[in-house]
């Protein structure tokens, strides 16, 4: 056959965020939220690695401002929320987030889905003083210090989402009670904050809780075959695989684990609390336990309430993520209706909002819902475990100190 | 190491018969096709919303993810190669053309979710999901300490079967003859009364037919089908293989293919599990400073 010399190709694409410029906030009639908008932003992964979680946040946002405008929105005013896709790309992350900031000129943000994208997007929305809750996050150094290294706190930036920081050590220690492990190994990818930052924590809690960490492997996302890595792991026989992942990724490495004849327990972080995972690893699941910010069995009214208007609207349980979303525009909704908005200054308005965050004390899906004065989440950490069918059960509950 | 070798071969199975479409464009064409890798997880998402949302039976399934597949390779042709080649376009315009068509085929399946345009598709979105185990036979057998799974063996004799027809197809029948002769020269081809687009046509679907069939393969082996399986996980290592193999050559991807198998695995367990990508492409380098024309490559010679 006829051969050319090779020619390599670099194709660079450069996509430019543009900025319009909106209308702001309306005219001023005083102080009265009749008739006004309240425009929030939501910067999600609704495709990309994040896809997973994304349009489940979406999906819970989507019902709250129904919830709320249907009965009578905030103080009289009707929220609009703009969804917007970032692929999962953190560049194009903030580049949304500032067109929304910028262009749109919204009130507030939520997101981004990825703590992979929210180190661009929250110092971003710090630097221009607009409120941003995260909903998803779980990465560390997201609040307060949201410019990690440079330790400021951020005062813009709030998350209603469980850190891995407090999820990982938890599910780890209530384990270790219940079984004594003694030996682990731990998957991590390497290649993404979210699960290099759980695998960390991994790390440091190990120790304290008398299991000795056998091995850690570390593996790419876009990896075409984790069966090496397993077999690596489950030739060493140990008592618990630690998985910090996301995507389908922990779902693969239970079921290559299992059919590799390995019977132990799998431990892990916030990538295995959503139907997807625990319905695609099915019966190789079974028993993997997480610490969760939400359960769906949940019975307080908050909960119940939330469950049963998210299946009538779209037809399946919501997850923790669309909880997560849910309460994310609760907790903003309450902080507005407090915050004497006038919807004619901005910026005022934007400042006003973040002070009200601060003091939000409300009932959600998550449970009683508060700040830390770090701006992080004050929860109950639910101790969760698949059923191998799809869903999870819970094992434990683990109260706030 | 028996199971990482195992590990090796059936990863490099599915490399090489992906890279086996991919060479055999680039062999008659001169174009690298960076549509093949969207075909690959087209088919694979077709087999699974026919099998899970249709009710369909497995095999009937895989039959016609192939041939969707298959039909790929005439929209190829029609849509991102004939018009530019009527134009005498260089090359790099249908490089960018293919990557256009491969975009669309992405984005048409991560939009589907139920209640869209798409939903007759494929429902899940970005999500990736799992042939659930129940709808394809699977046996599994532990022999000497080995996990031996049905569905990845039979990766192993499916792949050499094909690769090897395809091998005796281009040698020894006419349409094979006449592949060359277009591969030689199309011009000469013509004159000596080649049906040259027929010849193109033709490549196009027995290139993404098997590259289908890799991705149904590779979804199914590996419980992983997903709008981005193609681009994220064969797109560049079907690339590499094929310059591991020599441009163009078919024995080359197929070597090619185990080869690069063999070292990304070798690579996990001799030098630590964060290196793997490091060393295949490392490998890749090397062959390209070492042996420019790859394995099975003819020498390179610049044409005048």
């Amino acid at each position: 056959m006829r051969r050319v010399s090779l020619v390599f190709v670099l194709v660079a694409a450069v996509i430019a965020g543009a900025c319009g410029s909106a209308g702001g906030g309306g005219t001023t009639t005083g102080n009265s939220y009749s008739g006004k908008t309240i425009k929030l932003g939501a910067v999600l992964s609704i495709t990309g690695a994040g896809g997973v979680y994304g349009p489940q946040s979406r999906d819970g946002m989507m019902l709250a401002v129904t919830e709320i405008n249907k009965s009578g929105g905030v103080n009289g005013a009707q929220i609009a929320l703009t969804v917007k896709d970032d692929a999962s790309d953190k560049a194009q992350s903030a580049q949304v987030a500032q067109t929304m900031i910028q262009g749109d000129q919204d009130m507030a943000l939520l997101g981004p889905t990825l703590s992979n994208s929210a180190v661009a997007v929250h110092p971003l929305a710090e630097s221009l003083k607009t409120p941003i809750l995260a909903v998803s996050t779980t990465g560390i150094n997201i609040v307060p210090n949201c410019n990690f290294p440079n330790a400021t706190p951020c005062r813009y930036v709030f998350r209603d989402s469980l850190g891995e920081q407090t999820a990982i050590p938890d599910n780890i220690q209530s384990y270790a009670a219940d079984a004594h492990p003694t030996t682990g190994v731990l998957l991590v990818a390497q290649d993404d904050k979210f699960s290099s930052d759980g695998g960390k924590i991994v790390q440091d809690t190990v120790a304290a809780n008398s299991i000795n960490l056998l091995k850690t492997i570390k593996f790419n996302k876009a990896e075409p075959d984790l069966s090496p890595y397993v077999t690596q792991a489950v030739q060493l026989h140990p008592d618990v695989i630690f998985i910090t992942s996301l995507g389908g990724i922990p779902a693969k490495i239970m079921t290559e684990a299992r059919k590799q004849g390995w019977q132990g327990q799998f431990l892990g972080g916030n990538g295995f609390n959503t139907a997807t995972v625990s319905k695609n690893a099915g019966a190789a699941g079974l028993g993997a336990r997480s610490g969760s910010a939400w359960y769906l069995g949940n019975s307080f009214p908050s909960n119940a309430d939330f469950v049963t208007s998210f299946k009538a609207a779209y037809g399946h349980d919501p997850d923790q993520f669309a909880a997560q979303g849910y309460a994310g525009i609760k907790i903003i909704a309450d902080a507005a209706k407090r915050a004497n908005l006038t919807f004619t200054d901005l910026a005022g308005d934007r400042d006003k909002l973040r002070s009200a965050m601060e003091s939000v004390n409300i009932q959600t899906p998550l449970g009683p819902f508060q700040f830390t004065s770090q701006h992080d989440v004050k929860q109950t950490v639910w101790i969760i475990k698949m059923d191998g069918q799809g869903g999870f059960t819970l094992v434990h509950e683990i109260k706030p100190s | 190491m028996g199971q990482q070798i195992l590990n090796a071969i059936f990863i490099g199975s599915i490399y090489a018969l992906f890279a086996v479409g991919y060479t055999l464009v680039f062999g008659v064409l001169d174009i690298l096709n960076l549509a093949h890798s969207a075909v690959f997880m087209l088919a694979a998402a077709v087999t699974y919303t026919l099998v899970v949302n249709h009710g369909q039976s497995f095999w009937l399934a895989c039959a016609l993810g192939i041939v969707v597949a298959a039909l790929m390779g005439l929209v190829i042709e029609y849509v991102c190669l004939r018009p530019l080649r009527r134009r005498q376009a260089p090359p790099i315009a249908a490089l960018i053309s293919t990557i256009g068509l491969a975009l669309i085929i992405v984005a048409a399946i991560e939009q589907g979710r139920p209640g869209t345009l798409f939903a007759w598709l494929w429902v899940d979105g970005a999500n990736p999901v799992t042939m659930p185990p129940s709808t394809f036979p699977n046996p599994t057998w532990h022999v000497a300490g080995l996990t031996l799974e049905g569905s990845k063996l039979a990766i192993i004799p499916i792949s050499i079967a094909l690769m090897l027809l395809l091998g005796y197809v281009m040698r020894f029948t006419q349409v094979g003859r006449g592949l060359r002769a277009v591969a030689e020269n199309p011009r000469a081809a013509r004159l000596m009364g080649i049906d040259v687009d027929r010849m193109i046509s033709l490549t196009l679907i027995i290139s993404s037919a098997l590259g289908g069939l890799a991705g149904i393969l590779f979804g199914v082996a590996l419980g992983d089908i997903s709008p981005y399986i193609g681009r994220d996980s064969v797109e560049v290592r079907g690339l590499a293989v094929i310059v591991l193999g020599g441009m163009g050559s078919i024995p080359g991807a197929v070597l090619g293919g185990y080869l690069l198998g063999l070292i990304e695995v070798l690579a996990v367990v001799l030098l630590g599990s964060n290196v793997r990508a490091g060393v295949a492409f490392a490998a890749l380098f090397l062959m390209l400073v070492l042996r420019p024309q790859g394995l099975f490559g003819a020498q390179l010679r610049e044409k005048v």
